[in-house]
């Protein structure tokens, strides 16, 4: 069953190590080098960009935090560059600022993750089930809003929030209820609110293309053997696709960790946003409000380990998980 | 897994694919434009400069100097103001090494672009001619250990602007003193409701720092070669116990100023006095020219009669920057603009200006440039230079200000949410300016609880 749903590439198969002639030797080495040579020229532009892109800049910033141009006292003097250790670390991780909007983002994470993962699989399962009628209509449907770019939407969501201009509110007041989506409780879940609409469609189509994968025969098994379509999509289904499940889980967390647009644009109608709202907020407020580079690489590393460690972390967390439901099989 | 698609659904998942992969192409960032600089020098004998500012009339005033002077010549850019980008733009231009020659900056950012080594140190080139035109408590907040890193423009003395239409028909006195103007916002919810004597700005941090510093207290001092830091110290405590009072007796508004909301409450009357610097005069012309005749001007309350002082708030100075490759000619503009009568009657010609000069010699040109029929005749100038001169000597501006008003603002606006307190609010700024002093390398020390 397992290997049905792995699609693994097939690596090329190695010749046999027995003993060739040496002609035939000096042809297959020239083959490997050609191999080799095609090799590097379709990596190239893949490392060039992880090196261009990804390495240079995080190596900058891990740079950045660890020197400093300083002038001693108060400052007034001329600047020179000095190596000043954890001394940007220990800044950014005693400052109550900071650890507030870790503290935001934790929070958004918590209720953002679960409801993405649930919802986009709910929405999967049921296409999938053949409930819905017009199925490609309805994909098209939720896949849309991905489609427009994050500020975008958090632009059109900002003219929906916004109390005075917004029309749901307006419908709201008719009915006599008061809501205001930017208050101190309610920023929070209006943010979440903006995320799902953007992601949810996506996910719904990485997971009804992984219950595509779902063999049609373990489907028609679980019929026979009496169980209905709830029972199916969740104890059949739903564990044939938990690599997609934890894969989806993950990039969520990565795009959580890493909250700025929405909030960003909403901070303009709302002050209940502040300026350093999430760790985001707080590395552009550093370097480019407070002019302070060293401060703004060191909390941008931090929230870089923060990423890995939790990636890590759910990583190890759910192979752990399924080892000993597979060794028990 | 692809062995299993049947075609049809295979087309249709590449398409999703190619949809999925639009967003990336979607935001292009705007860099936030460069200087055009390179319009300097152009040999012969004519030196160009070039100028930064977002003040109202600087066009009038440029085109002023420019008509008299045939050495050199300014280029005047306007750029959004501070808080709106226009330090960000300077901070991003010297960064990049194109600065413009002169920049505007105001007081509380002062200390900043010092230390950035964006504002040049003038010491040695600013005259004791032009020194001794300046108010000294003006050119004491430009200048730290000794050195002078700009030079004042403006000094923006706390005034109360008032309804005065609406204080003679409601019998309002108007409050020398600030229990005198608790009484009277208690009063005014009492005989109006729906109106509010004042309004606290939840995006007022400047206010609130003239408030404090009127009432004694000093955010930051440089004694012994380090930044000390006391934001919530007894006088400001007493200021913040002050309002916090008046807010939760629901005496005042509590909102930003630089809000919609607030445009409507001044233009609606429902709010009967405004606190700001003497500025705000030009500006209320130009932005409410329907109410003219309305408003008058009045001396801040006072905490005790016999011993009167104000803060500033607002008020602007020029720089010289680091990338100025004409410091001389740029400081000879700079002197002029501040101190010849030329300069502030076109900078007043706009319609737009009720500035304050710096250069006490000015205010008369003031007093008989500024257009007086809006406020009913009153003679703002001769109020302003006695306020001028109430001006606590001795305050200094942080060193990140910007960012330590912005933490302050942003629990101000809790407070106007129901959340917190004033008085927490600036204890929640000074912690979160602490980190970033401490990170730019600055020596510190902190105090007050």
């Amino acid at each position: 069953m397992t290997a049905t749903t792995q699609a693994q590439p097939t690596a090329p198969a190695t010749a046999s190590r027995a003993t060739v002639p040496a002609s035939a030797q000096r042809a297959r080495k020239r083959a490997r080098r050609g191999q080799l040579a095609a090799c590097a020229v379709l990596m190239a532009p893949f490392f060039a960009l992880l090196v261009t892109v990804f390495l240079i800049p995080v190596g900058t910033a891990i740079y950045l935090s660890f020197f400093s141009d300083d002038q001693p006292g108060l400052g007034f003097g001329p600047e020179r560059t000095i190596f000043v250790g954890l001394r940007s670390y220990a800044a950014v991780l005693t400052d109550p600022t900071f650890l507030s909007g870790l503290a935001t983002v934790a929070l958004y994470c918590l209720i953002y993750i679960p409801l993405m993962v649930i919802g986009a699989l709910a929405l999967a399962l049921l296409l999938d089930s053949g409930v819905v009628r017009l199925r490609a209509w309805a994909q098209l449907g939720l896949f849309l809003p991905h489609a427009v770019p994050g500020i975008i939407a958090a632009l059109i969501w900002l003219y929906l929030y916004t109390p005075g201009i917004s029309p749901v509110i307006d419908l709201f007041a008719k009915a006599d209820i008061t809501i205001d989506f930017l208050g101190i409780h309610t920023v929070l879940p209006s943010i979440v609110n903006i995320a799902l609409w953007s992601n949810l469609g996506y996910n719904m189509v990485v997971f009804y293309a992984a219950l595509q994968a779902v063999p049609r025969e373990v489907i028609e098994a679980s019929v026979v053997d009496g169980a209905g379509p709830v029972r199916t999509a969740l104890q059949v289904k739903t564990p044939l696709v938990r690599t997609s499940i934890v894969m989806v889980a993950i990039f969520t967390l990565i795009w959580a960790l890493q909250l700025f647009t929405e909030p960003m644009l909403l901070s303009q109608s709302s002050p209940m946003i502040n300026s350093r709202f999430s760790p985001s907020m707080y590395i552009y407020d550093a370097a480019f409000t407070r002019n302070n580079y060293s401060l703004a690489a060191a909390a941008s590393v931090v929230l870089l380990v923060c990423t890995i460690a939790l990636s890590y972390g759910v990583t190890r967390w759910t192979s752990r998980a399924n080892t000993p439901e597979e060794t028990a099989r | 897994m692809p062995g299993r698609r049947n075609p049809r659904r295979r087309s249709r998942r590449s398409v999703l694919t190619a949809m999925a992969a639009l967003p990336l192409a979607g935001t292009v960032n705007a860099c936030s434009g460069g200087a055009d600089s390179a319009a300097r020098a152009t040999g012969g004998k004519v030196t160009r400069i070039t100028f930064w500012s977002a003040l109202r009339g600087s066009q009038e005033v440029v085109d002023a100097f420019n008509s008299t002077h045939d050495s050199i010549q300014v280029d005047y850019q306007q750029v959004p103001s501070g808080g709106q980008g226009g330090y960000a733009k300077l901070s991003n231009a010297a960064r990049a090494g194109n600065a413009p020659d002169v920049a505007t900056i105001e007081y509380p950012q002062v200390p900043g672009f010092a230390i950035d080594g964006v504002a040049r140190d003038l010491t040695s080139m600013v005259t004791d001619e032009l020194r001794a035109k300046l108010l000294p408590q003006a050119l004491g907040l430009t200048t730290f250990e000794q050195r002078v890193f700009s030079v004042p423009l403006d000094v923006e003395p706390m005034v109360m602007h008032y309804r005065a239409d609406l204080f003679a028909e409601h019998g309002f006195e108007v409050p020398g003193t600030w229990a005198e103007f608790e009484e009277l916002a208690r009063a005014v919810r009492r005989k109006l409701p729906g109106r509010r004597l004042v309004l606290f700005p939840t995006d007022g941090g400047t206010q609130f720092a003239a408030y404090s510093w009127q009432a004694g207290a000093q955010w930051f001092d440089t004694a012994g070669g380090a930044w000390n830091v006391s934001l919530a110290d007894a006088p400001t405590r007493r200021v913040a116990a002050y309002w916090q009072r008046l807010i939760d007796e629901d005496l005042v508004f509590v909102n930003a100023v630089e809000s919609r909301q607030s445009d409507a409450q001044i233009a609606d009357g429902l709010v009967l006095t405004r606190l700001t610097g003497a500025w705000e005069a030009g500006a209320q012309m130009k932005a409410r020219p329907a109410q003219a005749g309305q408003w008058r001007i009045a001396p801040l309350p006072q905490w005790e009669i016999g011993r009167p002082s104000v803060g500033t708030h607002g008020g602007s100075t020029f720089a010289v920057t680091k990338d100025s490759r004409h410091p001389e000619a740029a400081l000879e503009f700079i002197a002029w603009q501040v101190s010849h009568p030329d300069a502030l009657r076109a900078r007043l010609s706009s319609g737009t200006s009720s500035q304050y000069p710096a250069a006490s010699a000015l205010v008369t040109v003031g007093r008989e440039a500024f257009d007086r029929t809006y406020y009913g005749n009153q003679d703002i100038y001769t109020l302003f230079e006695e306020e001028a001169h109430k001006i606590r000597d001795g305050w200094v501006w942080g060193p990140r200000f910007t960012a330590t008003q912005r933490v302050m603002q942003d629990n101000f606006a809790r407070v106007g949410g129901g959340q917190g307190s004033l008085i927490d609010s600036v204890r929640a700024a000074q912690d979160g300016t602490m980190p970033d002093l401490k990170a730019l390398g600055l020596a510190t020390t902190q105090h007050s609880t």
